[in-house]
């Protein structure tokens, strides 16, 4: 069996190459935009003796580049995603290049989309947690976001990209499994999700408080999206990924701070967020958008609402974390003092 | 009802154009066009527009926009001007003008021949320091333009800059004149109301930047400009920079009696004036002048930015005002066509010598 990883050369596309031929799958297409990060996937297949490591080149941009990558595979691994950028950027990372990875898919000749599952990795993002009220538990079952518009644009972009494999899987025909994974750390990613907060000026925002962090660490969500995107029951299904001793938001700045470096941090309750946020929201407008509205009221309700999470659907087809908390924290925070150290 | 505006064209420039015109209470954004759906979905979404299009054709008959925003790549400004001056609209164009200059000459005879106003987005002109510039020179602060000096950085890791590197498909490096021909008209436009020269000499020279050593940030692309203009009466260096920091954005124009510094980017202009003490004193009270200047200039800021009035493309406000003023008046647009096109022709020469094999 033929598998095409795209986002293959970025941070968690690396785990899921490598979980993959962890569990077997030798034949693997790895879609990558940049050639300086082959090598890396390259050494690690050396780990697995037999393994076939094709790498293609491309942007997803291009409608050529689709149909190249999508050739002769049944199994399809979509990470490649917009993480930053203008909005427009976002869309068209995110969107556009899904739309037309899905177009290729549904032209592709001699090999029909019906005989192939597609494994797209979406977010929490795209959840609706605000009509939910403070503290609701997010799973499987909760709505998506009604009003994507209001949020900020990596979920809007996330929630659209979602909707599109889905109207694609009505009108191909495919087999159809979305991962929602929280957050995603571990060496080679960021420090703060704004989960915890935000990085303003010199000073850094508390706004997670004693919040849960949804955190799954890259191998284990790695892990997550090969055990769910290969398993039998799961087409036509969603899972929430996320590990399973989560530490609150506070508890991860604080160890943060004890391993990685002293930040200054403010810590505000989640009554003032709402004010500071109203505030903004008020100046914003009333400024006609003089200073942007990066904290409002239904963005912080979103982010920092105290929302607990589920993920007893993907552990009921067997996945396990492979690594705990307890490990995958300090493993994270020695990579991010490193960086410091360099920098 | 005040003007009907379109904007055809959904990628990242727009969005400041969508929030510009929603500043204007006078008009009204009707609608937005791109050839790809997701991109005019996301835009008309993210900004409450009534209506989006992937045919421009079908746009402008169904809602008969008065003002047709032109913001795709320059490739196809020619061919949507003239279908959009042939549907009854006015436009403002995204910059660079065209591919080439005699595109440029015909996108605006176009506009002239059917009687519609026409302008392009050289924004920054219309930036507060920029005004307060054109207000010493007309009232002979300055004196008689001597020389002027245009900067214009460029920031490769920035939002605009990152994509361009990400993707060697992207629009910018498919013009022929590649990342220049993209920032140029806001080196150029800058230096034009002081030369006013039909065909000023010009000595241009471009390569990659290496400052520091390592590897170029900018891959295979040329991202140092640097050209010398002399017209009759007037000189300019332009200078464009992807190395230089702080990224910024300057004008300095010598004059015969005095010399001003604009600076784009923190909105200040200081006059560095003629002695007027003898000897050593002479040297003494210059720089609190100047001090004076920066002061007065940060009160400025400080109140502009209370009346909100300090947004990063205020400038672009004020040139929309204008132009649709112009139109509901009409009365000569805000940017004289002559302008634009002796812009248009020194890039153009500019381009030739930078890349020969290309502009031919």
């Amino acid at each position: 069996m033929k598998v095409l990883v795209t986002g293959a050369g970025g941070f968690l596309g690396f785990h899921v190459v490598e979980r993959l031929l962890a569990h077997g799958y030798t034949d693997i297409r790895c879609f990558l935009r940049e050639r300086a990060k082959a090598e890396r996937l390259l050494e690690m297949s050396q780990l697995y003796p037999g393994s076939q490591l094709e790498l293609c080149y491309g942007n997803l941009r291009a409608k050529s580049d689709c149909v190249r990558a999508i050739a002769d595979v049944s199994l399809v691994f979509h990470l490649a995603a917009g993480l930053k950028g203008s909005p427009a950027e976002l869309f068209a990372d995110s969107v556009v290049v899904s739309r037309n990875l899905l177009e290729a898919l549904e032209t592709r000749d001699g090999f029909p989309a019906q005989k192939t599952r597609v494994v797209l990795v979406s977010s929490f993002g795209v959840y609706g947690v605000v009509p939910l009220g403070r503290g609701a538990r997010i799973d499987e079952r909760t709505p998506l976001e009604d009003h994507p518009e209001l949020r900020d644009t990596y979920s809007h972009s996330k929630l659209r990209q979602e909707q599109l494999f889905w109207e694609y899987r009505q009108k191909a025909g495919f087999e159809l499994v979305v991962l929602r994974p929280g957050v995603i750390y571990g060496p080679g990613g960021g420090a703060f999700s704004s989960r915890v907060g935000l990085q303003i000026g010199p000073v850094f925002f508390h706004l997670g408080g004693s919040n849960l962090l949804p955190l799954a660490y890259v191998v284990n969500c790695a892990e997550a999206i090969v055990v769910a995107g290969t398993h039998p029951e799961s087409a036509g299904q969603a899972y929430n990924v996320h590990d399973d001793d989560l530490p609150t938001a506070s508890r991860y700045l604080r160890e943060y701070k004890r391993h990685v470096k002293r930040i200054r941090s403010i810590r505000l309750p989640y009554f003032m967020t709402r004010m500071l946020a109203w505030a903004l929201e008020r100046y914003h407008r009333r400024s006609q958008g003089q200073l942007p509205a990066i904290i409002t009221r239904y963005k912080a309700a979103a982010a920092w609402g105290g929302n607990t999470f589920s993920n007893a659907k993907l552990r009921a087809l067997g996945w396990r974390p492979l690594v705990a908390t307890s490990d995958a924290m300090p493993a994270t925070f020695e990579y991010l003092k490193q960086q410091d150290q360099r920098q | 009802m005040g003007l009907k505006i379109a904007i055809v064209g959904c990628g990242k420039i727009a969005d400041a154009h969508v929030e510009e015109i929603k500043k204007i209470p006078s008009v009204q954004l009707g609608a937005v066009c791109d050839l790809e759906p997701i991109m005019a979905e996301q835009l008309a979404a993210r900004y409450g527009v009534p209506c989006w299009y992937c045919d421009v054709a079908s746009m402008l008959e169904v809602e008969k926009p008065d003002v047709l925003h032109i913001t795709t790549p320059p490739q196809s400004h020619l061919s949507l001007t003239r279908q959009a001056v042939a549907a009854g609209c006015h436009i403002f164009l995204e910059k660079p003008v065209a591919l080439r200059h005699c595109d440029a000459e015909a996108i605006i005879g176009t506009a002239i021949g059917a009687g519609r106003k026409l302008t392009v987005n050289y924004w920054p002109r219309f930036e507060a320091p920029a005004l307060e510039l054109r207000r010493l020179y007309e009232t002979g602060v300055l004196g008689i333009p001597v020389h002027v000096e245009s900067f214009l950085g460029y920031d490769l890791g920035g939002e605009y800059g990152t994509a361009l590197k990400r993707d060697p498909e992207h629009w910018v490096h498919r013009l022929p004149g590649k990342l220049f021909q993209n920032v140029l008209d806001h080196v150029l436009n800058k230096i034009t109301p002081f030369l006013d020269d039909e065909e000023p000499f010009i000595q241009a020279v471009a390569y990659r930047g290496n400052a520091g050593g390592g590897e170029s940030r900018s891959g295979e692309l040329l991202d140092e400009l640097r050209v010398i203009i002399r017209g009759a009466q007037v000189s300019a260096y332009a200078t464009f920079s992807a190395h230089a920091r702080p990224v910024g954005q300057t004008l300095r124009v010598y004059g015969t009696k005095n010399t001003a510094h604009v600076d784009f980017m923190v909105r200040t202009v200081a006059l560095e004036r003629k002695q007027t003490f003898p000897s050593a004193l002479g040297r003494l009270f210059p720089p609190f002048l100047v001090a004076k200047d920066y002061l007065r200039q940060g009160l400025r800021n400080v109140n502009s930015f209370s009346h909100a009035r300090f947004h990063f493309f205020d400038g672009l406000r004020r040139l929309l005002n204008e132009f649709y003023l112009c139109i509901e008046k009409d009365s000569p647009p805000p940017i004289a066509y002559g302008e634009i096109l002796r812009v248009s022709a020194m890039m153009e020469r500019i381009l030739e010598q930078v890349y020969p094999e290309v502009f031919v």
